[in-house]
């Protein structure tokens, strides 16, 4: 089954999924792994991508790092459909006991610092979850069960800014703990760990991926916004009111009758909003 | 049947919620300090969390005994809601749950005698009467199994046979009340609509027959059942869906002995319709044209009170006008 969820991930599909990692070393494992090539951008972050949609960026180590890589990167993916991505953030993490390359999701990702937390919602089955608790200094004795590390808080509040939290994840992978403190952490080591969850991994962003392709299926705009959006001037109350009918229409089963009655309105913004609205009241009523 | 269990530290040494927690040992616990932190939540999105629903134990603070909205009762005495649970298990696209909660999680509050010390002081503000309605913002006993609601909260209405306690279900767990003696002031009210309403936009719900089959259990070992049709959602099928639908339900329960029956017509306040637009863009619900008044939106229709006349017509073949209320 794994092979087969490899596959979509650079098959035909979509996969409009990111992919957030703090270290340069996490983003190497990832690369073969999950076919990504370097990704051209004016961005200061070094990204990957793949023709998929799939994509990687590297933020740096810390809060504010992984605060300014999403705000980067959701400018640069900004668009007008109301199309989403999901959002995945990989890295190391330390724990007191939990052996060196295993790995979980954050079900609860608490800031150190302020001691607020956070509650990914748990859709996905089949892969192990715990805590994560992010801390602004490296963790040395890890007194709670929990992973430490230094980026999950920021990067799930930030995201969900773009995103619904459903479809923000934080999957993290033990490199350090007790026996193996992080002052002995050997990196080189890094993308050998998370080569170990490859299939968790593959498993985690194809299911993200299946959930944030059926919500951006049920928010499709049909195309002939997009087209009268370029054809003529829309104010933004227009543009809304606009968007709305056609998702209207369509949810009808009407999306195929949108153009005729866009020709038989003409070119002027109001027109075309009225007869739209006129219509669908006359065929939508049952 | 959790995707996740979260537990509110202040209950999380009760005894309830341990037993409740060993009925799952496989489904991952998480522990947080009040459930709005997880319910409350905003960027959320109940669709997609319809798919994998957490359960969350909580302890319910404030007013735990609230006024019925106007129009939801069958009668003209005081009545009230409470719930001790926020979220049905069951996915009805007409629900206004989805546009009230930011969460599809379940909310089980699990200090019952908070709730039972709470009605029974209304009780006796209301001189030992007065209507209390369960299931209004949850499915009374869908998660019966669960949450053992009928076994605390059914009996203390035994105590105060003045004041009428309606359980307001589409669940066919009857289990527990089959094993404890009648309360004749408790009402089990079952929801239906048409078989094709059901078809199209009810998912998890039990079938009608075996909704019927539970009413019958009911109704044969005494206990007082009542039927609520609604939402009515009309459409080019006419009254046929409805007039095989009472036939069934007729010929399987006795209608003398039925407490009430109400219809009420597909009616939701307008905020809570926009959210559900917003969840649901390629719902063809909600797609139809609405119209709105007095802060409620309802679906467009030249013959609605006609229509919902002849419905009237067809139930008044069946159960007399006395045992029928319209809601809203």
């Amino acid at each position: 089954m794994i092979e087969t969820l490899e596959k979509s991930l650079h098959g035909a599909g979509s996969t409009p999924v990111n992919i957030v990692v703090a270290h340069a070393l996490e983003a190497k494992a990832l690369i073969p792994m999950l076919h990504l090539q370097p990704f051209d951008t004016t961005s200061r972050f070094v990204q990957y991508g793949n023709s998929n949609n799939l994509h990687l960026i590297v933020s740096g180590i810390g809060r504010a790092a992984m605060e300014a890589a999403i705000t980067d990167l959701s400018q640069q993916q900004a668009n007008e459909e109301g199309q989403i991505r999901a959002w995945l953030n990989i890295g190391i993490a330390g724990h007191s006991q939990a052996p060196l390359g295993g790995a979980w999701l954050g079900n609860k990702i608490t800031c150190q610092v302020s001691g607020v937390s956070a509650y990914p919602p748990q859709l996905i089955a089949h892969i192990d979850s715990g805590a994560v608790i992010t801390v602004d200094e490296p963790e040395r004795t890890y007194p709670e069960d929990a992973a430490y590390e230094m980026e999950a808080f920021s990067f799930f509040e930030q995201a969900t800014k773009y995103s619904t939290a459903e479809l923000v994840q934080v999957f993290k992978i033990i490199s350090d703990n007790l026996e193996n403190p992080i002052e002995k952490l050997d990196f080189k080591n890094v993308p050998n760990w998370i080569g170990l969850q490859q299939e968790q991994i593959i498993l985690l962003i194809s299911k993200m991926s299946s959930l944030v392709g059926e919500y951006n299926d049920s928010n499709r705009i049909p195309e002939v916004y997009r087209d009268l959006c370029s054809r003529m001037h829309l104010t933004v109350n227009q543009k809304l009111q606009l968007r709305r009918l056609c998702l209207r229409y369509k949810a009808l089963g009407l999306e195929s009758d949108l153009e005729s009655v866009i020709s038989l309105a003409g070119s002027h913004s109001k027109k075309v909003i009225s007869q739209l609205s006129a219509q669908i009241d006359r065929v939508g009523k049952q | 049947m959790f995707s996740t269990i979260y537990i509110e530290e202040e209950v999380l040494e009760t005894s309830r919620v341990k037993k409740m927690l060993d009925r799952f040992p496989q489904v991952p616990r998480v522990v947080c300090e009040r459930y709005g932190e997880v319910f409350n939540r905003k960027s959320q999105n109940f669709r997609l969390q319809k798919k994998a629903p957490a359960l969350i134990l909580a302890k319910k603070y404030g007013s735990k005994v609230l006024a019925a909205p106007d129009g939801y009762g069958y009668n003209d005495s005081r009545s009230y809601y409470f719930s001790h649970m926020l979220n049905c298990v069951y996915d009805c696209r007409y629900c206004f749950l989805q546009g009230m909660y930011s969460s599809a999680n379940y909310v089980l509050f699990v200090n019952y005698e908070d709730f039972e010390e709470a009605i029974a002081s209304k009780i006796e503000e209301n001189s030992g009467g007065g209507v209390y309605y369960s299931g209004y913002d949850c499915d009374s006993l869908a998660l019966e199994p669960v949450s053992d609601f009928c076994k605390h909260f059914v009996p203390l209405f035994g105590e105060y046979p003045n004041a009428e306690l309606e359980i307001r279900t589409k669940s066919t767990q009857i289990r527990h009340l089959l094993e404890q003696p009648v309360i004749p002031n408790c009402v089990i009210a079952m929801s239906f609509t048409s078989h094709e309403a059901g078809a199209r936009w009810e998912h998890k719900v039990p079938s009608i027959d075996k909704r019927l089959e539970a009413l019958q259990k009911l109704q044969l070992a005494g206990w007082r059942v009542a039927l609520r049709f609604e939402p009515l959602i009309l459409d080019s099928l006419g009254l046929t869906p409805y007039e095989n639908l009472f036939a069934q339900v007729f010929a399987k329960l006795d209608a003398k002995k039925i407490h009430s029956v109400s219809s009420g017509l597909f009616r939701m306040p307008i905020d809570f319709h926009k959210r559900i637009v917003k969840l649901y863009p390629d719902e063809e619900l909600f797609a139809r044209p609405t119209t709105t008044a007095d802060g409620m939106i309802a679906l467009k229709s030249e013959d609605e009170s006609l229509q919902l006349a002849a419905i009237e017509k067809i139930l008044f073949s069946h159960v007399s006008p006395q045992q029928y209320y319209r809601c809203g």
